[in-house]
């Protein structure tokens, strides 16, 4: 094992010199640095090309500049030195500064938006395969191939004409004429019957039904104007935080596990309980604070599980501390929802909350909620685009796989005895089909430091894909680089970190050392 | 029914929690006022730019980046500004300029007392005297080979201007009262007037005793001595100036930041504006200079600057009240969009860089009349109908080599020099001047630019129904620049940027053998006016001279001017008074006219 990585990371070494000696070459063939001097009618041209020239340093020959740059870059190696030189921008920044500034940019972007892809794309999955050629089936399909195809610059002018500029329209005036009513209505039914059973009485109920309640919702919301000032409130978390309880009690333990729901319950109950305690505290809040009651809710959901005692109690003890989680994080989404009208109405803002560009409104300043408030709809489009995008995917991988593990024997054999269809899903098939994703999900956070390019452009959003494209159409090699030592060496490491993971997860699969 | 313990305690604390919630109903969440902060009382205008600001000195080869130039704009004062019909105007709250004599050129600059840097250190002498030093490359002594590498010396304060008219000024004396110098010039410079503290270029931009303490000396006085007493830069025999190379080595790298630095020292503000928060690559806040009262007073208390590169994400971003005013690089679509919007103001207009046909004076079109033949198939109505009206109906063939439509004398020069033999499309006369001959003419453009490329398809087109037989010498936007003037094309299509305003930028491109003269025209009698262009410094006799010569580049069948670049700036109903301006300053030329509508 130990052998087959070290040569690994050789190999990895030797490929990032040459991919590197490559792209510094095509790099610097990809324009002309001077164009714009060239051409130019200034009585001090010639003054302003010989300039540049010295900058970049174009009199010697691209294949000994490379060797320049390497040299600075070896740099980076030594240990604790601090002497890491990976040289500066045509505008004189250092590419290690903007690296570094691009780098957190691009993962507050990606992150999200990559993380909810997985858990989205993979429960679709799953569900598609339980349900294969159903409806469901079908629709989720044909959504997912749809805005896997759409080009991500036009999925991103339409999320912004709708979700932005035509949801901030409505907000001027939050009233929703009765059409819309209608039209969000059918759509609720359609989603509804589809994931209801395959007979039509089913579903033809689960359509009035999910019609019924979405209209009844809107109309409601709206004639409470909780549009403009929203709020989960009490009974709602109460109301969600039970349904939580037992949907994570059911997918975890079961719900004949009485012990196990009973924690989830107290848990959902101690949640409210601390929805009145904690509140007062929450507006001096700061994430080191969330962090901290994230961390006090689970010990304490584990407390909870493991008084109830029982015959497994590791049950009650992961279900009360699920739910417990997701109550704080109900709470959290209250205290967001109740700063909306402040946070709308703030100067900066001049009600248009939902932005189309950028990372943050420049110069607001507020409370850890305002600034929460902010950044969610900032990131919210961007996050829609990517997330729609690459859905496809994983769902489409997770259904496979799941397809080929339900059809296995060992199936076969756990129903044959007798177990649940719950054991059988979540404990016997579930468990197998997210080996082959390991590879995906490896390579995918691998290329999430290397940006979007394209989201990032057209949401005016300074990543690591901006910074790319930049460099490129200035012809500066350096900020290139840069991009291209950090992107490659992700691309190596979470290769490397893939292969290391299915050999871990799957005995069958061994490492030749 | 037995209940458990447990589900007993789970009763209770529902209960419990339904009783708490049904008598404090939804005061739970109690919000502190979190509305007011950050809130600008005169108004905020948020306006958008295409890059992202990089340096506090934007006279730098490397800071010398538009976004940069505009925040110098906002943040500094000097003698005089452009306006929108490209006149100059002087800013006599700052300063005065006063011409002591016209022969020999003698000019006295004088801050108006009570002009302060942001620190409260007056502005005053020995930063004018530190300004000359850096513009007039005054200790500048090297040499450089061919291919441009310096072989002596040193090239010092790397100024991205033009050195060579301050640099016909001798070391100048700072006055009694500490706060003027007179410039005495070794022979009259036509541009004279902007050629020092132009608020297009910064102005008055280094404060000199920051630059003094950063360059290691100990305060202002010893940099004015420094300057008094440092020799000026020989070529000829180059020598050390340590103390002016750490001066110059501050200057070229030290104001550059992409964040709002921790000393205060490195952005001070003697203008209108002063930077007070910066995002990196996101967007940059200007906040009013409190004691600024030398020169137009601003209306609005803040202008945030926003960064976004794609013209659709400007526009929408407009669209949805996130911005103001934006500029957006013109395009056909770009203009439709705004124009579709509502309660957005859309501006089009000129810019001042404008496409031309050029013709070598060698090879095929070394006859003159293949050279005038060629002139009469240029489509130039249909060129500016098919690229350029869609952007800026306006639009018309530009008629002057040498002005452009936003000048005054451009209708005066475009009536006499002839150049209405080539509004329309003459292939007959074409015909007759090649009397059968099919000349082979390759035209050399940047085929990765849309517009040239449109250009050269029309142009060609035409041109072959006169018998040219035209070659596609179009190359990539990598090597074009590079083929210029190297006599592998007989014509070529490209752009050249018009100052606005100044003349000496015309013997760069039409005097003989000039660096910009890419295709050979040499002609002694306007090498002669051009002479006498540069060190005349009258307006008046200026365009006099100015339309002469224009004269004489059409008579000579030069080539022709095609059009000049459109451009579009868009701002919402929110805000008023803003205008278009042609040059590089672009919106910001004015901003202190910038108003929120209440």
């Amino acid at each position: 094992m130990v052998t087959y990585i070290v040569r690994r990371l050789v190999t990895a070494v030797l490929i990032l010199f040459g991919a590197s000696f490559v792209v510094y070459q095509l790099t610097a063939l990809s324009g002309d640095p001077l164009e714009d001097l060239r051409a130019s009618n200034a009585p001090n041209r010639d003054q302003l090309i010989q300039a540049r020239t010295e900058l970049l340093d174009l009199n010697t020959p691209a294949p000994l500049r490379y060797f320049g740059w390497l040299a600075g870059a070896a740099k980076c190696i030594v240990p604790f030195a601090a002497t890491c030189d990976l040289g500066s921008s045509i505008q004189g920044e250092a590419v290690t500064t903007s690296l570094s500034r691009a780098m957190g940019n691009t993962i507050t972007l990606v992150a999200t938006a990559t993380v909810l892809a997985i858990i989205i794309g993979i429960s679709l999955g799953i569900i598609t395969a339980l349900r294969q050629y159903s409806g469901l089936d079908y629709g989720v399909t044909f959504m997912s191939f749809l805005f896997f195809s759409l080009p991500i610059f036009w999925l991103a002018v339409l999320l912004k004409e709708f979700g932005a500029i035509g949801f901030n329209n409505f907000l001027d005036d939050p009233d929703i004429p009765p059409s819309t009513i209608a039209v969000v209505a059918i759509a609720s039914g359609l989603i509804w019957a589809l994931f209801a059973s395959k007979s039509w009485k089913r579903k033809g109920i689960a359509f009035v039904l999910g019609a019924v309640v979405a209209a009844v919702l809107l109309f409601l919301l709206d004639l409470v104007g909780w549009f403009a000032n929203p709020g989960l409130g009490p009974v709602v978390i109460l109301v969600t935080g039970v349904g939580i309880a037992f949907g994570i009690v059911l997918l975890t333990a079961g719900l004949r596990n009485r012990k196990a729901l009973y924690s989830s319950l107290i848990m959902v109950a101690l949640g409210l309980v601390a929805y009145y305690v904690v509140n007062p505290v929450l507006n001096a809040a700061t994430i080191w604070m969330i962090i901290i009651l994230a961390v006090i809710t689970v010990l304490v959901g584990l407390g909870v599980g493991y008084a109830m005692g029982g015959y497994d109690r590791s049950q009650s003890m992961r279900a009360a501390a699920l739910t417990g989680l997701l109550m704080g994080f109900l709470i959290v989404v209250d205290r967001f929802m109740v700063t909306w009208p402040s946070y709308v109405s703030n100067p900066r803002v001049r009600g248009r909350p939902i932005a189309t560009v950028g990372a943050e409104t420049p110069g607001l300043e507020g409370t850890f909620w305002i600034n929460g408030r902010d950044t969610f709809t900032h990131l919210l489009l961007p996050t829609l685009a990517l997330l729609l995008a690459s859905l496809a995917s994983y769902s489409r991988y997770s259904r496979a796989s799941m397809l080929e593990i339900m059809n296995m024997d060992y199936i076969r054999t756990a129903r044959a005895k007798g177990l649940s269809e719950r054991t059988v899903v979540m404990r016997h098939a579930f468990r197998n089909a997210l080996i082959p994703l390991a590879t995906l999900v490896a390579f995918d956070i691998g290329a999430l430091i290397g940006g979007a390019i394209i989201t990032e452009q057209v949401f005016a959003f300074s990543g690591m894909g901006q910074l790319f494209v930049q460099a490129l159409q200035r012809t500066d090699p350096d900020p290139i680089m840069g991009f291209f030592l950090v992107a490659g060496i992700l691309a190596l490491v979470f290769n490397l970190v893939a292969d290391i993971a299915y050999s871990v997860l799957d005995p069958r699969v061994r490492v030749k050392a | 029914m037995r209940f458990g313990r447990t589900s007993k305690a789970v009763g209770v604390a529902a209960v419990a929690a339904l009783a708490l919630s049904a008598c404090a109903a939804n005061t739970g969440t109690e919000t502190t006022e979190e509305g007011t902060e950050g809130e600008a009382t005169g108004g905020n205008i948020r306006v958008v730019e295409v890059n992202a600001f990089s340096s506090f000195n934007s006279s730098t080869s490397e800071g010398n980046v538009d976004i940069n130039g505009k925040i110098a704009y906002a943040t500094h004062s000097g003698f005089v500004y452009i306006n929108n019909d490209l006149e100059v105007v002087k800013n006599e709250d700052f300063g005065t300029m006063e011409v002591l004599s016209e022969d020999p050129l003698s000019v006295k600059y004088t801050v108006n007392e009570g002009v302060t840097w942001s620190d409260g250190e007056p502005v005053d002498g020995g930063d004018l005297l530190l300004a000359w030093a850096i513009e007039s490359g005054y200790f500048n002594d090297s040499t450089t080979d061919d291919a441009g590498e310096v072989v002596s010396g040193a090239t010092y304060f790397d100024y991205a201007g033009d050195t060579s008219g301050l640099g016909l000024t001798e070391l100048p004396e700072i006055g009694e009262d500490g706060r003027s110098i007179t410039l005495n010039y070794s022979e009259p410079f036509a541009d004279y007037e902007v050629a020092f503290g132009l608020m297009s270029e910064g102005g008055i931009d280094t404060p000199a005793h920051v630059l003094a303490e950063k360059g290691g000396l100990a305060d202002e006085d010893a940099l004015i001595e420094l300057i008094n007493t440092t020799p000026a830069g020989d070529p000829e025999s180059p020598v050390e100036r340590p103390e002016i190379q750490a001066l110059a080595d501050f200057w070229n790298t030290g104001f550059d930041t992409k964040s709002l630095p921790t000393d205060p020292s490195l952005f001070l503000s003697n203008g209108p504006f002063i930077a007070s928060a910066i995002t990196p690559d996101q967007s940059m806040t200007l906040t009013r200079n409190e004691d600024y009262d030398w020169g137009p007073i601003p209306k609005v208390d803040e202008i945030t600057v926003r960064y976004i590169g794609e013209a659709p994400a400007q526009v929408q971003a407009l669209q949805n009240g996130e911005v103001d005013i934006i500029a957006p690089q013109a395009s056909a679509d770009t203009v439709e969009q705004l124009e579709g919007l509502e309660g957005v103001t859309v501006e089009q207009g000129n810019q001042l860089s404008y496409d031309h046909l050029d013709l070598n004076f060698s090879g095929v079109f070394e006859d003159e009349n293949v050279r005038e033949a060629f002139m009469k198939t240029v489509p130039r109505q249909q060129l500016v109908d098919t690229i350029v009206k869609k952007i800026n109906p306006d639009a018309a063939p530009l008629d002057s080599q040498l002005f452009l439509t936003d000048q005054e004398p451009y209708e005066e020069t475009a009536a006499n020099n002839g150049s209405d033999a080539y509004a329309e499309v003459d292939i007959e006369g074409a015909k007759e001047l090649l009397a059968g001959a099919t000349p082979e003419v390759r035209i050399m453009y940047n085929r990765d630019n849309p517009n040239r490329l449109n250009s050269y398809t029309l142009i060609a087109e035409s041109a072959a129904q006169a018998g040219f037989k035209i070659v596609d010498g179009g190359l990539g936007s990598s090597d074009w620049g590079a083929a210029l003037g190297n006599g592998t094309y007989d014509a070529t299509i490209f752009g050249w940027i018009n100052s606005g305003v100044g003349v000496s930028g015309v013997p760069q491109i039409f005097k003989t053998a000039n660096g910009s003269n890419f295709n050979g025209f040499s002609s002694p009698e306007a090498d002669a006016l051009m002479d006498e262009l540069i060190v005349t410094t009258d307006p008046e006799e200026q365009d006099r001279i100015q339309i002469e010569i224009d004269k004489l580049i059409w008579d000579s069948k030069y080539g022709l001017p095609l059009f000049q670049v459109p451009g579009v700036d868009a701002y919402s109903d929110n805000v008023t008074g803003i205008e278009y301006m042609p040059n590089q300053t672009g919106v910001w030329w004015n901003f202190w006219d910038w108003q929120v509508v209440q």
